[in-house]
């Protein structure tokens, strides 16, 4: 969370923050507004009427992201005709239910702004509050959480299991976020648009940005009971976290050297393989053939082969990066900061 | 659609494989007079899946007197799925019929299927009644009622070779292997609406099938791919995770077994082939994790290409009324958003 001010990128980029530092009100940043909706027909209109409150009040162009998961209520006819008398409302209906990531995604794929902020549709969050975000956005952080700190849902089956599931992805991906389920979040376009979201990554992320190497910062927004409709996301299963979790710590520190990651899980096998053939040939040369045990010698036949399958494995997955598209180079551009002394104006130029 | 010059409404592809009439000429007959009656412009495609010089010879026969279609000569057995690929390749029509290439049903009820398409966006027909022994009725019951419990279709019977669908399902299904059994399923996953609807079954198709165990056994493998693709392609470490960690839990209880035996009873470890077992489930473990974090790997590398969802439409209205007063909407931000923009697709066939 450290607050690196300002911020130089590559690229067209560079030039588009240059000329928009100096920020007047109309200077500021263009800002999309994306939120995903699965049968909220309750909720669209007053959060349309939340949204456009809270952000006319700031005086930034902005713009609203809907994107439909495929309810099967009314959700896309109110939607569809508050659109008709707002041509900053964009609704992307998706053809069914593809899940809360995927219209993330595509809320994200179909937003032109600069900044973008998520929110969850059904009122829970205070649009209110997308001001906050902003100030930590314009201040230079890349990636802004929100922090439900008065959370208004269930204790035992929403709040313990959340709680700990943020410490444990705090601790895996070394970004210790308070909470990742929070929906309401601001990001820079240029890295979140970066960043591939898929599978039911949505809880995660300010951890999978994290392999860009964002500046983050939170903070505490208001969150309300749920006041239409029934919640979607019951009690997430402890298994997909923790899985998901290896996934994240997978991509997030050994996508680029895979080899590493896969000698560092046949470590233990290795020892274990080494101990039994210890035993083994301590056994032969005190007492003779006759009094090696087939167990511990086959145990440690089959850890050390095991041990070597999975650096062959680790080498399978080198050759699948190399032959993949996704690369780090692209990420540390998202982020990167390039200082360049003021006495040298050549090399400044050629930034 | 009324019948027009250029391209036709209908291409009929008829894939022809091992399996095909005596007299494929007699066939193609029944099937054009009962598309035709129809009264939309058609076309029929042939694809030799293979070398088969007598249907050819036969179709040539017809092209000699007269008949138009296309024949498409593939050098080798590609299969089915290649074959139908091949033939949509050619085909120019707004809607896509496939026709089995033996007698499977009642030609006269093509049109049941074309008119179904009036509200969905493929069509597929089964046999109904449908003629059989019980052994072979109780083979279908279980193959389908796998299929239906592991994909939550509702589908009779995926056999039946004769389909209709808008020409926009084949162009988003990826289809390959021996898939085309469960093009109504992959059609389903990718949101578009599909239906069945009842067909006479043909009196030269109701004799009892013999299968070998082979194909018993690919039919298994089909399941298990279509099973593995519809719910693991984006997540495959939930698949190899939860088996992986479920080998490794057994092996480590056994482990633990076997080391409180040893502490607490001085059981000697080395006369005990369990540890053998223990050791063997552990590693397996690991191993089949590791099958899945490569996977994960895979899918990460190539996360640019991947799109969780499809979109249906979008809804903009261009500056309509009341017009913002903030002009955001006319900042040339991006220019080339929303790629996907696609009007709703307008119903294929009203024959």
């Amino acid at each position: 969370m450290s607050g690196a001010k300002s911020t130089t990128r590559d690229g067209n980029i560079d030039a588009a923050q240059r000329t928009a530092s100096p920020r007047g009100p109309g200077l500021a940043p263009r800002l999309s507004v994306i939120v995903p909706l699965y049968n909220e027909q309750e909720s669209v209109r007053p959060l349309y009427e939340a949204i456009v409150r809270a952000l006319e009040e700031l005086g930034r162009p902005f713009e609203m992201v809907f994107v439909d998961d495929g309810s099967k209520d009314d959700t896309v006819p109110v939607a569809a005709s508050l659109a008709r008398h707002d041509s900053r409302l964009r609704i992307v209906k998706f053809r069914r239910n593809y899940g809360q990531t995927a219209a993330m995604a595509a809320g994200i794929e179909h937003a032109n702004g600069e900044v973008l902020v998520t929110m969850d549709g059904d009122l829970q969050n205070d649009p209110a509050d997308i001001a906050l975000l902003l100030e930590q956005i314009d201040a230079g952080f890349d990636l802004v959480v929100g922090w439900r700190h008065n959370r208004q849902d269930k204790l035992i089956t929403r709040k313990i299991p959340s709680r700990i599931a943020n410490w444990l992805i705090g601790r895996v991906t070394g970004v210790p976020i308070h909470d990742n389920g929070c929906s309401l979040k601001a990001f820079r376009a240029s890295l979140i648009k970066r960043i591939p979201l898929y599978s039911e990554m949505h809880r995660f992320i300010p951890a999978m940005a994290s392999i860009a190497g964002p500046r983050v910062a939170q903070i505490r927004v208001r969150h309300h009971a749920r006041r239409w409709g029934q919640s979607k996301y019951g009690l997430s299963r402890i298994y997909k976290v923790l899985l998901d979790l290896m996934v994240i710590k997978t991509i997030a520190s050994f996508a680029s050297r895979p080899l590493r990651w896969f000698a560092l899980l046949s470590l233990p096998l290795f020892a274990l393989a080494f101990f039994a053939f210890g035993q083994t040939a301590v056994d032969l040369l005190m007492d003779g053939e006759d009094a090696i045990s087939l167990p511990i010698a086959g145990s440690g036949v089959i850890f050390l082969g095991s041990a070597l399958i999975l650096l062959c494995s680790g080498a399978l997955a080198e050759l699948i990066y190399a032959r993949g598209d996704v690369r780090d180079r692209e990420f540390l551009k998202l982020t990167q900061t390039i200082l360049a002394g003021p006495r040298n104006p050549e090399t400044d130029r050629a930034l | 659609m009324k019948p027009q010059a250029a391209p036709p409404s209908i291409s009929v592809i008829v894939p022809v494989g091992a399996r095909r009439a005596a007299d494929i000429g007699a066939l193609y007959r029944e099937y054009r007079s009962n598309v035709a009656a129809t009264g939309a412009t058609h076309e029929f495609i042939f694809v030799l899946d293979g070398p088969r010089p007598e249907a050819r010879r036969a179709l040539e026969t017809l092209l000699r007197e007269g008949e138009e279609f296309t024949i498409v000569n593939l050098t080798r057995n590609f299969g089915e799925a290649a074959a139908l690929t091949a033939g949509f390749e050619r085909s120019s029509g707004g809607t896509i019929v496939t026709l089995p290439a033996y007698p499977q049903i009642e030609p006269a009820d093509i049109r049941k299927l074309l008119a179904g398409l009036s509200t969905a966006d493929m069509v597929i027909g089964y046999r109904w009644p449908r003629h059989g022994n019980a052994l072979d009725r109780a083979r279908r019951a279980a193959f389908h009622g796998l299929v239906n419990w592991v994909t939550g279709a509702r589908l009779r019977d995926l056999g039946c070779g004769a389909r209709a669908m808008r020409r926009q399902v084949l162009e988003e299904i990826d289809l390959y292997g021996d898939q085309h059994r469960f093009l109504p399923i992959l059609a389903m996953r990718l949101g578009f609406r599909v239906s069945e609807t009842p067909m006479r079954q043909s009196a030269l198709d109701r004799h009892a099938r013999i299968y070998r165990p082979r194909e018993y056994m690919h039919h298994l493998l089909d399941l298990f791919s279509i099973f593995f693709l519809m719910r693991f392609t984006k997540k495959p470490l939930r698949f190899f995770g939860m088996l992986g960690a479920a080998t490794f839990g057994v092996g480590a209880v056994l482990i633990a077994y076997l080391g409180m035996d040893r502490l607490l009873f001085s059981e000697p470890l080395a006369d005990r082939p369990a540890l053998l077992l223990a050791a063997l489930l552990l590693v397996l473990g690991m191993q089949v994790f590791a099958l899945g974090l490569l996977g994960e790997l895979i899918i990460f590398t190539h996360a640019r290409g991947l799109k969780d969802y499809r979109v249906e439409e979008i809804i903009q209205y261009p500056d309509a009324v009341a017009a913002s007063d903030s002009g955001s909407d006319s900042a040339p931000a991006d220019p080339a958003a929303s790629p996907e923009m696609r009007a709703t697709a307008p119903p294929a066939v009203t024959a």
